[in-house]
């Protein structure tokens, strides 16, 4: 019993300097989404300046020839808006969402510093944005039990010389080496417009925006020699199982596990997205079923993909280790259950209920201006595709139980696994986790 | 590299700020209001246009009408709600309720207790039939509730190495008062959580139990279905427990502090690169007249990124990726509580300098620009919050926690409107108690200790214990032990947005 999901309707053209503009009308609400996404991420990154990609998104909220520091902000928020950026491998966002007579507001500030941003550079900006990066960087890696799994993550599962060998948060020793001429270069290379696209979804009047769009973006000139990145390519699979043990001031050990998966844009990357619904989607899926319901060696798991498309991407899970139970058991359980998606058919049920909450979820996300023009971004950034907006949702509901039997195969194996083992550096008295002699057979008992 | 054409020079960029169109006008959506045959109240806003539709039932007892010796129960038993039903086992449940699109979810909060499903408007019907199976009969199996229990020990123990939540536990234990709820965290402490079965968390639901308290929110695109014939005929013949009905209710929450003066209580945490800080005291419950004037004089003091204390912590000093501040209105005065995280090096210069902002808000009047900025972007985010169901009905089950009229909703951003400089100062002033403010800091006290004990900021007590064990209490008074977990509770309705840069854990995306 399938649900009808509204279909997005769009337009999609270009100025004469290469902006990509993508515009939504939506007359539900009275507010606007605008959207910036530019083709640049840590991906781009030179060796020894890791981090910058992130660093300079920091640096586009410090002004530019007509916005002081952090008026950006303040403007944004004083129409009634909400704002932020991220910054991730293959791309940086900018996006704002405000009341729908405000949208020219939203317009003129990313064009102005898209244009202009250079004229507000200081030196003093720059090193006040780094200090707040490092205290990110540690807020959210450093000072953070099991802080480091996405480093690592990353780290092991691309190769070294690979651009998504490093974390976009990068290092503090080249957060500290980044330098003006850095700023100013990076600036000039990818914050073009021919290397971005600008979605505007909400309650607008198309040929109203188009107007706007010219007159605030229409003169900013292009950058006609943006260097191409390269070959990316990878080997679909480790060759090799790799495997890290990391002392953490950490109560609990707990296991992270990772492969290289196909592309983002691979239908067999949508069938592993199913499979990750079916493995640890829910109270009932079939780690937490078995680690955390049924044998109660694990307090929680979880599995999930994260999609690039330079190369491969990743699928990475954890679980969490129950006092008194011996890591080794919990990775193993971990490991069949993973596993057996690779040699039983998922039953119909199984798939009809991932399937129904996929659609559900797509529902609810695409109920926000936001989202929607987030997504038109990303589809035609990476894909050259506003249109998978109405198509991804029929690309999961296509995928068969056979396409997640070939996936999983591809995927789920030795060679291709990277375990990470999270122990404590100070274990408890109690604790019988680290003692791989431990009575196993009590504990099975009594979980049975 | 360099571009062709100098933007500015060649007059390509336009320099000035575009003046706004006319605002189109907005309403929160209309709603009605029934009250069923047995007492139960229904509220339901038909939404067109919004096919994910949200559902909640909404029993206002929560962790705070608790007994101390059962601290955790509410939260406990609110997990353990759709861990079997009469008519479904745990996994039954899950995969009927998957079948259907839907997520059904129960929690517990200070103030109440909720049961929430959303699922596409087609099949709202069945999905509510879940909804009341797990309302009318839960089972409480004891092996699923003994499950959720040693996992809510072990989250616990997880809570002792995260620096965020110790110190958040450690703060709530320090300013308020043994006898408070309060001070402890509303899933419990080690001590009374090890005390929990199925048997104390089904007589604590069957407390709770009470119709004519309850209240069922229903917001979506409806499309001419009748949800108060389906709530008539799946609930509407519930009668209230006799445990509700005797059910001896505290009209108010002990909400005193400890009232300890200053008190700056460091917890060591060898090596930590991060300090992180709470500055605060007990601050003021839900329901106050000068609401509107304290919302504004948050989003002032560090509700807005260009807040006076995020300006100057972050964009001026550069000592945190964000810095915040608030207060956690609940039925009783929930804590108010300024935060941040900064590196090591600079704890006691940030933590002066957020005492400084507190004591300058007191002091020093709003300005007028300061006002027009939280004004306008309180009254012009308000419609930017509703556009789900689930939104819709949060913010509705949070006036029935209440006890607050649809007004609330209704004419809330003409009340923020109203408010002036005077009435900010004010609230400000009669709010905020610098003097009397803990400091509570987690971090690695060898690289700041001489520092901060030359400060002279208050009472210090250092606590050097680093084994992961519960911390006491002051040394010289009675505050049990503390721990908390962020409160997600249903009351979560009538708050404020969230603006600015709170910083979020996220999945790899690095925010601004």
């Amino acid at each position: 019993m399938s649900i009808s999901i509204p279909s997005v309707a769009f337009t999609d053209e270009r100025l004469d300097n290469g902006l990509r503009v993508i515009v939504a009308e939506d007359h539900l609400a009275p507010v606007v989404a605008v959207n910036v996404w530019y083709g640049v991420g840590s991906k781009h990154e030179r060796p020894g300046k890791t981090g910058f990609a992130h660093l300079f998104e920091h640096v586009m909220f410090q002004g530019s020839a007509h916005v002081a520091k952090a008026e950006h902000i303040a403007l944004i928020q004083a129409a009634g808006g909400t704002m932020n950026g991220t910054t991730w491998l293959d791309r940086t966002n900018y996006f704002e969402t405000l009341p729908a007579h405000q949208l020219d507001l939203g317009l003129w500030l990313e064009a102005d510093r898209m244009a202009t941003l250079l004229d507000a550079l200081s030196q003093e900006n720059l090193d006040n944005q780094r200090d707040v990066v490092k205290n990110e960087k540690r807020w959210s890696y450093d000072n953070r039990p099991y802080g480091s799994w996405q480093e690592k993550l990353q780290a092991h599962l691309y190769p070294a010389g690979h651009p998504y060998h490093h974390s976009t948060i990068g290092s503090m020793e080249d957060l500290d080496a980044a330098s003006l001429d850095d700023v100013k270069e990076f600036f000039r290379t990818y914050y073009a417009p021919n290397n971005a696209v600008l979605s505007i979804v909400g309650d607008v009047d198309t040929a109203a925006v188009r107007a706007s769009v010219s007159r605030y973006f229409g003169a900013i000139p292009p950058n006609p020699s943006i260097p191409p990145l390269g070959d990316l390519s990878l080997p679909p699979t480790l060759g090799e199982q790799i495997r890290e043990v990391v002392m953490d001031k950490v109560p609990l050990p707990r296991i992270y596990v990772g492969f290289r998966a196909p592309m983002y844009g691979d239908p067999r990357l949508d069938a592993l997205d199913v499979a990750g619904q079916i493995l640890a989607g829910g109270k009932g899926s079939r780690l937490n079923r078995r680690l955390v319901r049924d044998e109660r060696i694990a307090q929680d798991v979880a599995l999930f993909t994260l999609g690039f498309v330079g190369g491969a991407s990743i699928c990475a899970g954890w679980a969490t280790v129950r006092p008194g139970v011996s890591v080794e058991r919990v990775e193993r359980a971990f490991h069949e259950e993973v596993e057996r998606l690779a040699v039983e058919p998922v039953s119909s049920d199984e798939l009809a209920r991932a399937f129904a909450l996929i659609e559900a979820d797509e529902l609810g996300a695409l109920q926000r201006v936001e989202e929607r023009a987030d997504r038109l971004s990303m589809y035609a950034t990476l894909f050259d595709d506003p249109g998978l907006i109405d198509r991804m949702l029929p690309r999961y509901l296509s995928v068969t139980a056979e396409r997640i039997l070939e996936v999983a195969a591809a995927t789920f194996r030795a060679v291709n696994r990277l375990v990470l083992t999270y122990l404590p550096e100070q274990p408890r008295a109690d604790d019988a986790s680290l003692e791989p002699s431990e009575t196993e057979d009590e504990t099975e008992e009594e979980a049975a | 590299m360099s571009t062709a054409v100098d933007p500015r020079r060649d007059g390509v960029v336009v320099a000035e700020r575009p003046a706004p169109g006319t605002p189109r006008p907005y309403a929160f959506p209309a709603v009605s209001k029934t009250r069923l045959s047995n007492g139960l109240s229904m509220v339901v806003a038909d939404l067109p246009g919004r096919p994910l539709v949200s559902a909640a039932i909404v029993l206002p007892t929560g962790a705070a009408d608790e007994p101390d010796s059962l601290a955790g129960s509410a939260v406990l038993g609110a997990r353990a709600l759709t861990e079997g039903t009469e008519g479904f086992d745990a996994i039954a449940l899950t995969e009927a309720a998957e079948r259907l699109g839907a997520s059904l979810h129960a929690e517990s909060g200070w103030d109440a207790t909720s049961i929430s499903v959303d699922v596409p408007a087609s099949r709202l019907e069945p999905a509510l039939e879940l909804l009341a199976e797990v309302l009318l009969h839960p089972t409480f199996p004891a092996s699923e509730v003994e499950r959720l229990r040693d996992e809510r020990l072990n989250d616990l123990l997880q809570a002792q190495a995260d620096p965020r939540r110790r110190a958040d536990e450690v703060f709530i234990g320090t300013i308020y008062d043994g006898a408070s709820p309060y001070h402890r965290p509303s899933g419990g402490t080690r001590e009374t959580v090890e005390r929990l079965d199925d048997a104390a968390v089904r007589a604590g639901y069957r407390r709770a139990l009470d119709p004519a308290r309850a209240t069922l929110v229903v917001a979506g695109d409806l499309g001419g279905q009748d949800v108060v014939r389906m709530a008539e005929r799946l609930v509407g013949s519930w009668a209230a427990t006799s445990e509700a009905a005797a059910a001896d209710r505290a009209a108010v929450v002990n909400d005193s502090s400890a009232g300890t003066g200053r008190v700056v209580r460091v917890v060591h945490r060898p090596g930590s690169v991060q300090t992180e800080i709470r500055v605060g005291h007990p601050g003021l419950p839900r329901r106050i007249p000068d609401y509107h004037a304290v919302t504004l004089m948050s989003a002032i003091l560090c509700g807005l990124f260009n807040s006076r204390l995020n300006m100057q912590l972050r964009e001026a000093k550069g000592y945190t990726y964000g810095a915040g501040a608030g207060f956690d209105m609940r039925r009783g005065a929930g804590p108010f509580t300024a935060r941040a995280a900064v590196n090591t090096d600079v704890t006691v210069p940030a933590v002066l300098d957020t005492l400084a902002e507190l004591e300058r808000m007191r002091d020093t009047s709003v300005t007028p620009v300061e006002l027009a900025a939280a004004r306008d972007f309180l009254v012009g985010v308000f419609p930017l919050r509703f556009e789900t169901a689930g939104a819709v009905v949060g913010a509705l089950a949070g006036l029935a926690v209440h006890g607050l009229g649809l007004d609330e909703l209704v004419d809330y951003r003409s009340r923020i409107e109203a408010v002036d400089v005077d009435a900010i100062d004010t609230a400000a002033r009669s709010h905020l108690h610098v003097d009397r403010a803990a400091v509570v800091l987690v971090g690695d006290v060898d690289a700041f200790g001489p520092s901060l004990e030359a400060a002279g900021l208050g009472r210090l007590v250092i606590e050097r214990d680093d084994t992961g064990a519960v911390p006491g209490p002051l040394p010289d008074q009675a505050v049990a032990a503390v721990d908390v977990e962020p409160d997600a509770g249903p009351t979560a309705g009538a708050e404020e947005p969230e603006p600015g840069p709170a910083p979020e854990p996220s999945g790899g995306d690095t925010e601004a």
